[in-house]
């Protein structure tokens, strides 16, 4: 086909619509929006009914559980604020998150591109040794990881729970660093060496850069699955103290046999917030960051 | 001096994967070899010794533990409907969304916040859903089938759960299904439009091929996020009533950690979860990486 051709193709998109006029796909594309607007209205209807009600007082909320509040009263925040004690439940999320990531991404930035730029069967045999995580589920490695973490007396921290995510989060960064060093030019690394740089100094100040992108997509998931995880600190943590926000608002749930759902729905407000303002604002990122993580993964 | 070399080679190599590798080797080899032999034995909580058992946990799951086989019959039930439905809303979502043009980063930004929040406060959102807002809209409305003891009763508890657990993952695949739609070109599209194909026709032969390497994904995805469910189950019905929404996952932990402290026998159940998913997969990938080729 000629370059003609293809631009006049571009230029004037040749559509059913085109050629039956416009009448013929307007209602389908009107039906498109209402499909979507209605799965639109699915997807946000728990979290807005959640938002509403946790302005209400139980008698309003009994009374009609649908209405706007007659009155933003704040008493809910207040209460669940202190049950589910939570400066302190957000402060271990972080803490936790923080040690797992750093921990994740230095060691496995590391790792990945040492086995990348090595060849030969031992780095083969160590590459494939991570790699086999991949395969085995959690549920087959928590039991024994209990007790070693007691053994170790990690367990009942939020300094020993970061340090066990490093454990288990460093296989599928290997996997994505090891994949993304390989588009960077070996010359840089002979380069370095021959201006008389030390390896590990050569690899944190000239490569570790240049693996921003994945860096930046390892940081994200791995943040929103520790963040998110809810198992391994229910096993690790026993003390009320050093509860994260899911284990927090979790007990909060338990406590009740007649759930008190104004404070429930404004703890778990509470608790989604920080997610969700991150979301907002780094959006972009984090589908970008999704996206390349399933496709290479 | 080759032999220096190939020695300082390795040393670098070494050094720069032991951090990593000891971190991995202490909290996931060690954990993951250590449930294949306890799985052998009949170690439990309470007591410090134990014995070696031979295949005496693998015999009673197979023989005398109808509520394991339950709890598995039912989680294949929920990975049955997951992989099909998930996989179908997300290129639907995927599809209908890439056809718009000013609201597309609007539908993209609301289908996939679910999947910012864990799902054991979306599942708990759900349950505030499902136990008195839809009991409340029954009562003052004309739809009075909403009317159903969404958590009580096993058949609309699993009804429940697919609900809160589309909810969740649709977005995360979609996200996916919409990166590969971006990269079907245009130009074979119109070219089967001008060839007088419609859109049903261009989408089944021309975009669904161009696709199957991320529905490699999503269906691998689905499976082992499905098979291992946990949160969904244990905030919306704690895998009741009774335990008729026990998932394999919760089973495991059940008899490990809540009911008996049976940590051999669960070790053996955790193992057979891991052979299940292991297989399945394997099968899967064998099958989608033979249809990419032929497509």
């Amino acid at each position: 086909m000629s370059t003609n051709a293809n631009r006049a193709l571009r230029n004037k998109p040749v559509t059913g619509g085109d050629r039956l006029g416009k009448r013929t796909w307007k209602p389908g594309s009107v039906l498109i929006f209402l499909f979507l607007a209605l799965a639109a209205a699915f997807t946000l209807f728990p979290i807005f009914m959640g938002l509403l009600n946790s302005f209400k007082t139980e008698g309003e909320m009994l009374n009609n559980i649908l209405a706007f509040p007659s009155k933003i009263q704040f008493a809910n925040y207040s209460d669940a604020f202190d049950k589910i004690d939570f400066l302190r439940s957000l402060w271990n999320t972080v803490a936790v998150t923080v040690i797992g990531l750093i921990g994740i991404i230095v060691f496995s930035s590391m790792a990945g591109y040492k086995l990348s730029r090595t060849p030969g069967k031992l780095s083969g045999f160590l590459f494939a040794l991570f790699v086999m995580s991949m395969l085995i589920p959690f549920h087959s490695v928590m039991i024994t990881l209990n007790k070693i973490a007691k053994l170790l007396s990690v367990q009942g921290s939020t300094v020993g729970l970061g340090l066990i995510y490093i454990g288990l989060g460093v296989s599928m960064a290997i996997f994505l660093y090891h994949g993304f060093v390989k588009s960077i030019p070996r010359e840089l690394d002979e380069a370095a060496v021959i201006d008389g740089c030390g390896e590990l100094r050569l690899f944190f100040t000239v490569i570790f850069p240049l693996l921003l992108p994945v860096t930046a997509t390892i940081a994200i998931l791995n943040a929103l699955w520790i963040w998110n995880d809810f198992l391994l600190p229910l096993l690790m943590l026993t003390d009320s103290d050093t509860y994260t926000l899911l284990l927090s608002t979790n007990m909060l749930f338990g406590q009740y046999g007649n759930n008190d759902w104004s404070a429930i729905l404004a703890a778990l407000i509470l608790t989604m917030l920080p997610v969700i303002i991150l979301y907002l604002l780094l959006q972009k990122y984090i589908l970008n960051g999704v996206v390349d993580g399933a496709v290479k993964g | 001096m080759s032999i220096f070399h190939r020695h300082k080679t390795i040393f670098t190599l070494l050094g720069f994967v032991l951090p990593a590798l000891l971190f991995y080797v202490i909290f996931f080899l060690v954990p993951a070899a250590g449930g294949v032999w306890y799985s052998l034995t009949n170690w439990n909580g309470l007591t410090r010794s134990y014995s070696f058992v031979g295949l005496d946990n693998y015999v009673e799951v197979f023989k005398q533990d109808p509520i394991f086989w339950d709890s598995l019959l039912f989680t294949l039930k929920y990975v049955f409907y997951m992989v099909i439905l998930q996989n179908i809303l997300a290129i639907l979502l995927a599809v209908f969304i890439e056809s718009r043009a000013s609201s597309k980063v609007w539908f993209r930004t609301i289908f996939f916040m679910p999947n910012m929040i864990s799902m054991i406060i979306g599942g708990f959102m759900w349950m505030f859903i499902f136990t008195k807002v839809l009991p409340y809209i029954a009562e003052h409305t004309i739809f009075k089938f909403l009317d159903q003891s969404w958590i009580g009763d096993p058949n609309f508890s699993f009804f429940a759960i697919l609900v809160v657990s589309l909810w969740g993952g649709v977005g995360y695949l979609m996200v996916i299904y919409i990166a590969a739609l971006q990269g079907v070109p245009k130009t074979l599209k119109e070219a089967a439009a001008i060839d007088g194909a419609n859109a049903w026709h261009i989408f089944r032969h021309v975009t669904l091929p161009m696709i199957y390497p991320a529905l490699t994904i999503g269906l691998f995805v689905t499976l082992n996020s499905s098979f291992k469910v946990f949160d969904a189950v244990f905030s919306l019905t704690g895998g009741g009533p009774g335990r008729s929404t026990q998932v394999i996952a919760l089973n495991i932990y059940e008899e490990a950690f809540a009911m008996n402290s049976r940590y051999g026998y669960a070790s053996a159940k955790a193992m057979i979860l891991f052979l299940v998913v292991f297989i399945i997969t394997m099968i899967q990938l064998r099958v989608m990486k033979k249809r990419e080729v032929e497509a």
